[in-house]
């Protein structure tokens, strides 16, 4: 092919548009399959805080309506108000499995201020007459309302309610709390959503020598030094990926953020993080949330290329179609018009170019042949000139 | 004879013993010397440089050293 004709520059123009319509297309393909892979993390954050939230609030008042109940329970009260453990253990230690069975895993009587110790733990009840001094038995203290959220404890990190119980003249006798660990959340989370989860609480906020006794408590291996920052209150999965975490967890935005897309084996996941705050207002940690994507992944590679294939194949099409559209009405006829002329000079004065097209190389045509009979006439003329007498 | 009329005789005694396409070989001749074959005679005066392009045409479109 000779590099320096229109043809040679034409077919290179319509390779390089091709080359360059795949490759948009690869670009938004990949830009489509970033932004969706992005959007369903930040689906999976902001869906599962809102199924968080939602949880939350639901045990809240269920615990709400367990405490209501307890309160009103004369047998209760009087037992409490009389400080007598015994009788107190004998009436709600029967509630307890039944409690437990609905998720309500700690269940605490607390002497009034100023001891404010815990005098009855029906989850242990060999254990009593220590001081939590948390956030909760202050706030109950001085507000003597029903005081509810997120608080690490010894048995764990948990959703707890206390309120205040009141004797038989309406004087403030005690408190009763009631809590589920967070970790019943993420299996119930995960049982709705697929999703694994992972909940991590800032080292600021907890003790080391609390989280020890907490440790033993739960049965659980004491992983206070595995992290620098934080440490691993629960997850649903072995996967170490689901807790890497190399920020400050106080920084995460209030409504959560995503953090990566990553692949394990054949698998596709994202991964997100939402912040988690105690009852006091701190963003005290933060729960992962990741999500298999693989299944909505691989619709979208298999999309991508099934459209960069069509991409390229009616690209393809139609530079071949546009070169034979070019060949046929220019390129074919310049050819026969170069051949025509050279063949003229040659001494040629019969071939004819035939024409009734009236396009620009048409006009071409109809010039040349009224050319050539200009010449053929004015080479007769010379020749006649030329003849001898 | 003139040098141009000897070329002449050349070009169509090769086109002949090749079986070439005489009309597309001699135009081809014509356009890159400049001058058509057919106005070349035994007695058409020689110009160096005429003989010098004529030359070049010959060993360019039928490859020979004339």
């Amino acid at each position: 092919m000779n590099y320096k004709s229109i043809q040679a520059k034409v077919l290179i123009a319509l390779v390089v548009c091709l080359v360059l319509g795949t490759g948009c297309v690869v670009g938004l393909m990949h830009y489509f399959t970033v932004q969706n892979s992005r959007g369903l993390a930040t689906e999976a954050a902001t869906g599962s805080q809102k199924l968080f939230t939602i949880l939350e609030a639901r045990e809240v008042s269920k615990m709400t309506a367990v405490s209501d109940a307890l309160v009103i329970n004369t047998q209760v009260r009087d037992a409490f108000t009389a400080r007598d453990r015994s009788r107190l253990l004998a009436l709600t230690a029967p509630l307890y499995p039944q409690l437990k069975s609905e998720g309500i895993t700690n269940w605490m009587f607390h002497t009034s201020e100023p001891d404010m110790s815990v005098f009855l733990r029906l989850h242990n009840p060999a254990k009593f007459g220590d001081h939590l001094n948390r956030f909760f038995d202050k706030e109950v203290a001085r507000t003597h309302a029903i005081v509810s959220g997120n608080e690490l404890a010894k048995a764990g990190f948990a959703v707890r309610i206390i309120r205040p119980v009141y004797d038989s003249k309406g004087a403030v006798t005690g408190y009763v709390e009631l809590g589920e660990e967070l970790g019943q959340f993420m299996r119930a989370m995960k049982s709705q959503t697929g999703d694994d989860y992972g909940l991590l609480l800032n080292k600021k906020f907890v003790n080391k020598q609390f989280w020890s006794d907490s440790s033993a408590t739960l049965k659980r291996r004491d992983n206070w030094d595995d992290n620098a920052g934080f440490v691993v209150a629960d997850r649903t999965t072995v996967n170490d990926n689901i807790i890497k975490f190399q920020g400050d967890l106080a920084t995460v935005p209030e409504d959560g953020s995503v953090l990566e897309q990553y692949q394990d084996g054949s698998s596709v996941f994202v991964r997100a993080i939402f912040p988690i705050r105690d009852a006091a207002g701190n963003t005290v940690g933060a729960m992962f949330v990741v999500r298999d994507i693989t299944a909505v992944y691989t619709t979208m590679r298999k999309t991508q290329n099934i459209l960069l294939v069509l991409t390229f194949v009616s690209l393809s099409g139609g530079i071949l179609i546009m070169l034979t559209l070019l060949n046929r009405f220019i390129f074919k006829r310049l050819k026969h018009i170069l051949t025509a002329a050279t063949r003229l000079v040659g001494g040629d004065f019969e071939t004819e170019i035939k024409t009734d097209s009236e396009d620009e190389v048409g006009q071409l045509e109809q010039l040349f042949e009224q050319f050539r009979n200009i010449f053929v006439s004015v080479l007769a003329d010379i020749s006649a000139t030329q003849a001898p007498k | 004879m003139s040098q141009l009329y000897d070329l002449k005789v050349l070009i169509e005694t090769t086109i002949k013993d090749k079986g070439m396409d005489s009309a597309q070989v001699r135009g081809e001749i014509a356009l890159k010397a400049g001058r058509l074959l057919s106005f070349i005679s035994p007695t058409t005066p020689d110009d160096p440089a005429g003989v010098a392009k004529l030359k070049q045409a010959i060993k360019e479109v039928l490859n020979i050293n004339a």
